[in-house]
């Protein structure tokens, strides 16, 4: 939920995305606006295709909208170019993808360490940093792993640690427990409950209920348009 | 990570790829060999000739059964001349009339002379003499006496020393007198000569001089048992006419029948280096525009193999992207992974070239004691650094593209 006391980390108004596709336009979103606080922990829902990953792309500045402003922490980030917006991404954002995305031939520790690397901070420092976030998700026992040698839960933890290591603004999940089974993601889902009450802000898209019951405020979304964003009476955190 | 990763990620393209980073690297390989061993046989034989010619006073000319410069398979052709003897040489010079300025000698590498307890390398040249040659060549006396008709006639162990020898056997630096062994020979020094300083990094003191009748008597190698006969005008004008009688009297000895070649040599100074000079810059040519030709086609099959591995790591692109990586760091991953290809392929080329060059040196210089191996430095760094721009070359257009992927399109790649 937004608190009116503080400046909010997120505040889009009437977004639009169009993509060209030939001669056909495809409105990925048509009026979206949404602001979003610190420590907020919203679940995104909605059918397929209706627009979810596109705002989430969005939000996680790996995008820029066809029309309408985003400001991120009072920035107007509508108008960056690639290299600005990599820099907040790797300042401000952290990414957890249902794929998880780990490099394969690079371990643990040093999938963890990567975007420290292009943050410019010293080795010394970078593997500190990334010994300390691996061992938050409870992964002390397997930094020098590779992704292969790792179970599905585990390098899920690994992509989660890899996100925190910066302390960003936000924490962007698409679909994480999506290639996992229910128990395993039953725990990734702890371990975002966690982050939350650690004061950190989780924004996660889920089709799925069960899932998005974690949340304290779920936004559905329908055809490019925010369906309603009402808030989670009894979350399950 | 960062560089090192990238070296890492460019080995593991090369396995991952073996047939075509296997052939690109091959001809990588066979363009800095080229570029390599040309420079350096061409450089290592120069550097023999120019000693040689140093040693051939003006004016001079050489007889010999095989010309100083063979190439090719032009050794057939010479190998059924028969030797020159010590007995046609002097018996040459009995016959020519336009000089007495004629001299017998042989050259054989790789002696190790003794004195005591002292030794040198065994890289020393010994030179078989007689009285005529510091009349007719170049090297001076500094200290002693020359070889005499008289020691000649007697076979006796004498010996005169180059400076390097005298450094590495006495002490005090005094020669004249004492005694030396070459090979259980015991000789007397009774000359030490004038020295002559390195020509191009090549010491010409490193030498030991002795009667040509000790040298043909002891030390005649099995591979060129014949005597070298230099001869000198009695002026420049002169020259023609002395070659025409040298040619007529050696056909005599050598008993040509009038439709026979010439079965020995006869080269001038500025014919042989003349020859070399022409041949050696032909090579070159050959050899560096086909060496810089491989290196560019190898240049295209380095840019296939870096768009393959941009195409494969589109995904990973899409990753780092997200995570924060601006274009100039994506720019460099690339780069150094197509400069690391390049060397690698350089690197082999580096090995086989100054190895081979090791080898001709070594092999030629059973005929050519002036000789001495010498690592083509310049040829190695303009490889290192033509491997370098290459890589970048050839590898800015994938890198580029790589930094310019979408890293939303990136990320959904499969
Ligand atoms: N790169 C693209 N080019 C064209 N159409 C796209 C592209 N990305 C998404 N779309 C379209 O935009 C709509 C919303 O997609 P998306 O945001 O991925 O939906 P969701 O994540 O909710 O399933 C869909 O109709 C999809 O086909
Ligand atoms: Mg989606």
């Amino acid at each position: 939920m937004t608190q009116p006391d503080q400046q909010p980390i997120i505040s889009i108004s009437h977004i639009a995305k169009v993509y060209e596709m030939g001669d056909e336009q495809v409105h990925a979103l048509r009026d979206v606006s949404l602001t979003i606080g610190a420590n907020e922990y919203i679940a995104l829902m909605g059918p397929s295709g209706s627009g979810k990953s596109t705002l989430m792309n969005m939000l996680g500045c790996l995008d820029t909208p066809s029309s309408g402003t985003y400001l991120f922490n009072g920035e107007n980030v509508s108008d960056l170019n690639d290299d600005e917006l990599a820099e907040i991404r790797n300042r401000e954002i952290g990414f957890v993808f249902q794929t998880f995305n780990l490099l394969p031939r690079a371990t643990a520790l040093q999938n963890v360490e990567l975007p420290l690397v292009y943050a410019g901070i010293a080795k010394a420092k970078r593997i500190e940093m990334a010994e300390q976030s691996l061992t938050h998700v409870g992964l002390d026992d397997r930094m020098d792993h590779k992704p292969n040698e790792l179970s599905g839960g585990q390098r899920q933890r690994v992509a989660i640690a890899r996100a925190l290591v910066t302390n960003p603004s936000i924490i962007l999940a698409d679909e994480p427990t999506g290639n996992l089974d229910s128990k395993t993601g039953q725990d990734i889902m702890n371990l975002f409950n966690e982050l939350w009450r650690a004061g950190n802000t989780v924004i996660l898209v889920t089709h799925e209920e069960d899932i998005a019951r974690h949340a304290h405020r779920i936004v559905r979304m329908r055809d490019g348009l925010i369906e309603s964003d009402e808030a989670n009476t009894k979350p399950l955190t | 990570m960062n560089v090192s990763e990238s070296i890492w990620i460019a080995l593991d393209a090369v396995r991952s790829q073996k047939m075509r980073s296997s052939l690109t690297l091959l001809s990588i390989g066979i363009g800095v060999f080229a570029i390599i061993a040309s420079t350096g046989i061409t450089g290592t034989l120069q550097n023999a000739l120019t000693g040689q010619l140093a040693d051939l006073g003006e004016n001079s000319f050489l007889i010999q059964r095989t010309p100083t410069i063979q190439f090719g398979n032009s050794w057939r052709k010479y190998r059924k001349r028969p030797n020159i003897s010590l007995e046609q040489a002097n018996e040459f010079k009995e016959r020519m009339t336009l000089t007495n300025l004629i001299s017998v000698s042989n050259t054989s590498p790789g002696f190790t002379i003794k004195s005591g307890l002292e030794s040198t390398n065994p890289d020393v040249s010994l030179i078989g003499i007689d009285e005529m040659y510091f009349l007719v060549n170049a090297p001076m006396l500094r200290d002693g006496r020359p070889v005499t008709e008289q020691d000649v006639a007697l076979i006796s162990n004498v010996a005169l020393v180059g400076t390097d020898v005298v450094k590495s056997l006495f002490s005090d630096g005094k020669s004249l007198g004492r005694s030396i062994t070459i090979k259980n020979q015991e000789f007397t020094i009774v000359g030490e000569l004038e020295p002559k300083g390195g020509v191009l990094g090549q010491s010409q003191d490193n030498r030991v001089l002795v009667p040509i009748s000790v040298y043909v008597k002891y030390y005649t190698p099995w591979w060129d048992a014949s005597v070298d006969i230099s001869v000198k005008s009695i002026a420049k004008e002169a020259q023609p006419a002395t070659m025409d009688e040298a040619i007529g009297a050696m056909r005599l000895i050598r008993e040509c029948k009038p439709w026979d070649e010439n079965n020995f040599e006869l080269d001038g100074n500025e014919a042989i280096g003349g020859q070399f000079a022409n041949l050696s810059v032909a090579i070159l040519a050959v050899a560096w525009i086909s060496g810089i030709g491989a290196l560019a086609a190898a240049g295209i099959g380095i840019m296939n193999m870096m768009l393959v591995s941009v195409q494969e790591r589109t995904r990973e692109i899409g990753v780092r992207k997200a995570l924060g990586a601006k274009r100039k760091w994506i720019v460099r991953q690339f780069l150094v992974e197509s400069v690391t290809l390049c060397q690698l392929g350089g690197l082999t080329g580096v090995i086989g070239g100054i190895g081979t060059t090791w080898l001709v040196s070594y092999y030629l210089q059973q005929s050519m004691p002036n000789l001495q191996f010498e690592i083509p430095w310049f040829a190695v760094v303009f490889s290192v650094v033509v491997c370098t721009m290459i890589g970048i070359g050839f590898g800015l257009y994938p890198a580029y593209k790589a930094a310019g992927l979408d890293p939303i399109e990136a990320l959904r790649h499969e």
